[in-house]
């Protein structure tokens, strides 16, 4: 009997421990760390003083920061706004039967997503090089284009953006080709007795169908384009560009905890960056549930 | 309790439990592999390849074992920092460059990870012996953190055979009004291309290093001697806004052709650029990488910004310092010896890398004297040690990488300035140009000020 009671109290435990002591030391303690960093100015882990809100302070009067959040806003916004329609447009297009070799084109539009980040900012640097980049040499062969157009100097986040969407632009498209196995083949087919128009038909059939999607994919997005920090610090050689125009939040984070070593200022950006981000992700939720009911 | 706990436990869990301690045991009982001596990092292969047979040398020799580990700069820069942070093992002796150093003074003073060398230099005389502005960038609050490596002293290296056969005498130039009004000849647009067949000289606006190289040739400095910023200096605006009318507008005399980069490499062997300033270090580099440039390059002093101005400045450096970790200072300052203040190391510097040496009483040496090929038979070394006292000196900021860029994103503002309102002369920038490093001085001043542990006096709380 007391082997029963014993086992039954007991295993559940055992098979919880390796997730709670993980979860305590490895997430649980560093979050609460973190909020203990964000009061103190730091030198290191080792030498800190107690500032209380003064990380906070200074944050919201510092024209870097304002400056990375400007540019990663833009850059969630190229997302959203360039890279996500693209996906759909793409995935739309390939998930018509009439589409010859449609399975290899989707192959061919996901593959730069298995490409690595850094790989994806090494390809792209001579692409956007002066008088010998690609892009450069190819605009003037073709419109006579100036081959000293600095792109990394003068256009920094319209780079990143096309980088960033011939990376990801097929992996999305994935997304809305899974969501749009869900549109009922039946309503469509109703709606088109009924005379509905190809716009019609995908405002009124397609997109609720894939609304769920949709707004997961979105909120990926957004969440992916605010922890941007790869692609430029690696396309912009470890710096933010002139004037830091391809300054991004988390690469001000990281450059003030890693390059300056105050991790206390850099655990405050971390947590602005993380409420920001909760607001946007609450913000959008309701904006689905509005268009849901 | 036993019998509760053995219950608990199906037969996989037991199999899991046995794994899990036979691989404790088996991690615990593994041979230390960890070689036995002092550790040192260097982050330049041609300096590993040029210690090797000295530490092979002392090796054979002395005790204790010095063991040579060659990382790249970016992996050197962040084991040093996390170790100095956090007190994770880092080795003995680092080589470092000047942007890596100055990360170790940001804190407190007993903070920086480096042995404090101050005392060991000044009592074996080593202060008189290398030239004094060696040891600005190593050296903070006053203490001193490093052994000088070398000192750069900069030139200009220009394309000899365009220059020549163009019959432009360059004895005639002394400033760099001189040297725009003697070579821009060689600006023509022969090939009707619509421009320029080439520029005169290799500067831009993201070119940071260069940009500080030439402030600090016209006496301008982004610290000064008590580290207090000094961006906003009207040196530096004259520096900038000079810059603006070389890199835009009618007057546009500059191209940028970076080091290191195919694109840059390919303009100058294309005789895209004219000249480009040239550290001592820099010479080896293209030697290496522009082995085709030999026999067409010569060297010149750098055209001063006044006349009777200086005509060097400096541009790079490195040190050698000893972790405050290590377990044997005493063996490690004598190894730093050993390799800093060799003759032996001063002669394989300089054939192999081009770099002089610091220390003065070597300059007398003939090897400096070899004429060089790659340089139309001149003699690079002794064109360098006749500069090197005049080389200015520099700060140890932690903040002046942060200002390098500070006063390039001035700078790129000046010149957007400067072609949105078609001013394209230094009078007419200056006022733009003071108020943009007005901006950049006060960002630094506001991140200096927050640095409570670089005030005298600060301890900070651990």
């Amino acid at each position: 009997m007391n082997t029963i009671v014993g086992r039954s109290r007991w295993t559940p435990l055992l098979f919880l421990a390796p997730f709670i002591v993980t979860f305590l030391l490895f997430t649980a303690y560093p979050l609460v760390q973190s909020v203990n960093l964000s009061m103190h100015q730091t030198y290191g882990p080792k030498t800190s003083t107690f500032v209380g809100s003064g990380n906070f302070t200074q944050l919201f009067s510092d024209p870097l920061f304002w400056k990375a959040l400007g540019n990663t806003f833009l850059f969630a916004l190229g997302s959203v706004f360039l890279q996500l329609p693209l996906s759909l447009g793409l995935a739309l297009l390939l998930d018509r039967p009439s589409v010859r070799g449609r399975l290899l084109f989707r192959l061919i539009y996901f593959s730069p997503s298995l490409a690595g980040i850094v790989f994806v900012a090494l390809l792209f640097g001579p692409i956007f090089e002066k008088n010998t980049g690609l892009l450069n040499v190819w605009l003037n062969s073709w419109i006579g284009f100036d081959l000293e157009f600095p792109w990394m100097e003068r256009h920094v986040m319209t780079g990143l953006i096309v980088a960033g969407m011939w990376m990801y632009v097929g992996f999305n498209m994935v997304y809305f080709l899974a969501a749009l196995q869900n549109v009922d083949r039946s309503i469509e087919e109703a709606a088109l007795v009924d005379g509905a128009g190809p716009w019609q038909r995908f405002r009124h059939v397609t997109v609720p169908a894939i609304r769920p999607v949709a707004g997961f994919v979105v909120l990926l997005s957004i969440i992916g384009s605010f922890q941007l920090f790869e692609l430029p610090f690696v396309l912009l050689n470890n710096t933010a560009g002139p004037d830091n125009r391809g300054l991004t939040v988390v690469m001000y984070l990281y450059q003030t905890g890693f390059e300056v070593g105050d991790l206390g200022y850099a655990s405050a950006i971390g947590w602005s960056l993380a409420i920001l981000l909760m607001i946007l992700a609450v913000g959008l939720r309701l904006v689905l549930r509005r268009y849901e009911d | 309790m036993a019998t509760t706990v053995r219950a608990a436990l199906s037969p996989g869990g037991w199999v899991i439990v046995l794994l899990a301690g036979l691989s404790t045991l088996f991690v615990m009982a593994r041979a230390d592999t960890s070689r036995s001596g002092l550790d040192m990092w260097v982050f330049a292969r041609p300096h590993h390849e040029m210690y090797l047979p000295n530490v092979e040398s002392w090796n054979a020799n002395q005790d204790p074992d010095l063991n040579l580990y060659l990382l790249s700069l970016p992996a050197l820069e962040r084991r040093m920092s996390s170790g100095f942070l956090s007190d994770t093992p880092v080795a003995d002796l680092i080589e470092a460059d000047v942007r890596v150093a100055s990360r170790a003074f940001t804190g407190p003073l007993k903070d920086v990870g480096f042995l404090d060398l101050t005392d060991r230099i000044r009592e074996s005389g080593i202060d008189e012996e290398i030239n004094p502005p060696s040891f600005t960038p190593w050296t903070s609050r006053g203490r001193i953190f490093g052994l000088p490596h070398d000192v750069h002293p900069v030139m200009l290296a220009y394309r000899a055979d365009l220059v020549e056969a163009a019959g432009i005498d360059v004895t005639t130039i002394e400033t760099w009004d001189d040297f725009i009004r003697a070579m821009s000849p060689l600006m023509a647009d022969e090939d009707g291309d619509g421009r320029p067949d080439r520029y005169l000289l290799n500067v831009w606006e993201t070119q940071i290093d260069t940009i500080e190289a030439f402030i600090l040739q016209a006496g301008g400095s982004y610290f000064d001697e008590q580290e207090r910023v000094a961006i906003n200096s009207e040196i530096n605006a004259k520096v900038i806004a000079t810059i603006t009318t070389w890199i835009t507008g009618p007057g546009r005399i500059a191209v940028d052709a970076q080091e290191f980069t195919a694109s840059g490499n390919r303009l100058k062997l294309e005789g895209f650029v004219v000249a480009s300033i040239m550290p001592d270090w820099l010479g080896g580099v293209w030697k290496h990488d522009m082995s085709d440039l030999s026999g067409k390059i010569k060297l010149m002093p750098l055209p001063a910004w006044e006349p009777d101005g200086r005509r060097t400045t400096v541009w790079g450096g490195t040190m050698l310092g000893i972790a405050r970790s290590t377990q044997d200072p005493e063996a490690a300052w004598e190894i730093a010896k050993h390799l800093y203040l060799s003759e032996d190391l001063a002669l394989q510097l300089y054939e192999s890398n081009g770099i002089i040496s610091p220390i003065r009483r070597l300059w007398s040496r003939d090897f400096y004297d070899v004429p060089d090929d790659f340089f139309q038979g001149q003699a690079p070394g002794r064109m360098y040690i006749e500069l090197a006292p005049s080389v200015p000196r520099r700060t140890s900021s932690p903040f002046n990488q942060i200002a390098k860029e500070r006063v390039r994103d001035a700078l790129t503002r000046l010149r957007e300035y400067a072609e949105q309102e078609q001013l394209f002369t230094v009078e007419a920038l200056l006022p733009e140009a003071r108020s943009q490093l007005e901006a950049a001085h006060a960002d630094i001043q506001l991140r200096v000020d927050r640095n409570m542990f670089l005030k005298a006096g600060a301890k900070g709380q651990r």
